[in-house]
């Protein structure tokens, strides 16, 4: 899955779990970039090696006004309380960071949980976002009530919450750029509304796609209500913010945008990889034609056979005369090297005598 | 050219009638098998029109010296033109047949039932386009009005066998079509996964 859908950064991560092992001092400066807005800077020196400090500078949930430099009280609050004795909030935080950390790894133990501490400390953005928007959400009075409240955490990519008496829906305005996109996404929602009323998914928040503005949104600035995908509702309960799940609900509903568009991108590439491997399945019929018309018209191998055989069938008479010629010169020369009286007549005779060659398609009829 | 239309025609007259006394189930399996039926139909009546019409010969151009062109794409001299066919199994499906002396045009518009067999009718064959020289028979631009267009010339004609180069085209149309819908099942069915993945993260 994503990094991005992940509470804990993992390049954060990998830092801190560097410096906690790290068997002797080590220097560390490093500045973190994550998805073009976050940005973490980790500082650790050699002279105070169980110390490290991490800043933080991230996008915040803005009700559709500027965004927010400063966190609000409550939200250094619950960092602090993720892990009290390890996290130390600075204040004031350093110059262009928006909340800066000092952590004690002398208080994190070397075992099995240690991984599980430091992922924690790495999810600090997630718990912040997550608290901003429970913030948001509980300080809605009675007067607040049906009135939906615009968030903004990327621009261009408002959401609405609408406080009811026995639930909270969240409304998402979806707009993409390309027509392709919107196609993708629209048969995807479509999916996904069918998905949330079944029975296996009764338990997951009711979804609702619409490709106009729901009703809960009328009096909306006309800017926030024209989409070109439409509008998906989900209905929070109060099983869905109990406990541990509140969390979960609160991550899911900020990276829904996200979520979708990487759908899309990877729907994108699915349809190409299907797309080039079909080329090849309706290339094939023609290539196989070609070559069958090919194979047709390429003069047919003729059988090698033994070579032997065909030296003699293709000897003819003149090259029989030829090599007669050439074995009488040797032996001549051989001859004249070597002289024995009165054997040589007999030798010659005996040994010497070459054979008769006739052609091998001649017949001798065997009697 | 028009026998396919007809057939549908008295066959949904029939359909009419058979829907008050016959079950609606068999009717709906009926619907299907005239379905299958009027594409065989179609495909035939393509075929059968690509046999007489896909009797090429090498003609070098009349206006320049030493070229030799598809006059079905030129169009210069009418006396070199066939009639066009234009082959319809309904309103969104259709076939268009040019033919001349030396060169043929297939342009064939695929049938699209919604907005996302539109995207993907269009990307899968703007794709095969793009790679043309692969088919080598393809045009790498559709004629204007048709999703996709072949042009089969004398050479390729000489090249390769002419029944051979009739059921490529017959078998690519029918590709064409069960791949469409192949890819539409697998992305509602991959959505669905996902969307079922989502919802879970809730529970």
């Amino acid at each position: 899955m994503m990094a991005c859908f992940e509470r804990a950064s993992p390049a954060l991560r990998e830092i801190l779990l560097k410096i906690h092992r790290a068997e002797r001092p080590v220097e560390i400066d490093y500045h973190v970039h994550e998805f073009g807005s976050v940005h973490y800077h980790v500082q650790c020196s050699a002279s105070d090696p169980h110390c490290a400090y991490l800043s933080l500078s991230t996008p915040l949930l803005s009700r559709g006004l500027t965004f927010s430099s400063h966190l609000p009280e409550h939200i250094l609050e619950t960092v602090n309380g993720v892990f009290p004795r390890i996290i130390e909030t600075i204040e004031p935080s350093q110059e262009g960071y928006q909340l800066t950390l000092k952590l004690d790894f002398s208080r994190i133990p070397h075992s099995k949980a240690s991984t599980k501490i430091i992922t924690e400390i790495s999810s600090v953005r997630a718990v912040i976002l997550s608290s901003h928007l429970k913030e948001i959400l509980t300080k809605v009075d009675s007067n607040g009530m049906y009135k939906p409240i615009k968030l903004v955490y990327r621009p261009s990519e408002p959401f609405f919450l609408i406080k009811q008496q026995a639930k909270i829906t969240a409304v998402f305005p979806m707009r993409f750029k390309e027509n392709e996109d919107v196609v993708i996404a629209t048969s995807f929602f479509q999916e996904l509304a069918d998905v949330g009323n079944s029975e296996k998914c009764r338990k997951a928040p009711r979804c609702i796609w619409s490709p106009i503005p729901p009703p809960e949104l009328r009096g909306e600035s006309i800017e926030d209500l024209c989409t070109n995908c439409g509008f998906v509702t989900f209905d929070i309960t109060s099983r869905h913010v109990e406990g541990k799940n509140l969390d979960k609900t609160v991550w899911n509903l900020l990276n829904f945008y996200t979520f979708v568009k990487y759908y899309v991108k990877s729907t994108r590439g699915f349809i190409q990889r299907r797309m080039r491997l079909r080329l090849e399945k309706l290339i094939r019929p023609l290539h196989d034609d070609v070559d069958v018309d090919q194979e047709d018209r390429r003069p047919e191998k003729k059988a090698k056979g033994c070579k032997r055989v065909k030296k003699w069938i293709n000897a003819s008479k003149s090259k029989i005369v030829r090599k007669r010629r050439k074995l009488m010169n040797k032996i001549k020369r051989i001859r004249f090297r070597i002289k024995i009286h009165s054997f040589v007549g007999r030798f010659r005779r005996r040994w010497l005598k070459l054979p008769k060659f006739s052609r091998v398609t001649r017949y001798i009829k065997l009697e | 050219m028009c026998k396919p239309k007809e057939h549908i025609f008295i066959s949904f007259i029939w359909l009419k009638f058979a829907e008050k006394i016959v079950d609606p189930n068999p009717l709906i399996s009926l619907l299907t098998h005239l379905m299958a039926n009027s594409l065989r139909l179609y495909l035939t009546c393509i075929r059968n029109t690509l046999e007489a019409a896909l009797c090429l010969q090498n003609f070098p151009c009349q206006e320049v010296e030493r070229h030799n062109k598809p006059e079905v794409e030129l169009k210069t001299s009418p006396e070199l033109l066939l009639n066009p066919v234009m082959i319809c199994r309904n309103e969104a499906e259709k076939c268009l047949i040019e033919t001349s002396i030396n060169s043929l045009r297939i342009s064939l518009k695929v049938k699209q039932a919604d907005e996302l067999e539109n995207i993907l009718t269009k990307k899968f064959l703007r794709f095969l386009s793009m790679r043309a020289e692969a088919f080598q028979v393809l045009r790498r631009k559709p004629v204007q009005g048709y999703d996709i267009s072949f042009l089969i010339t004398n050479y390729h004609c000489e090249e390769m066998q002419k029944q051979k180069l009739i059921d490529f085209i017959v078998q690519f149309m029918e590709d064409i079509d069960k791949e469409i819908s192949e890819l539409k099942l697998s992305m509602n069915t991959r959505g669905r996964l996902v969307a079922t993945e989502f919802l879970k993260q809730f529970i």
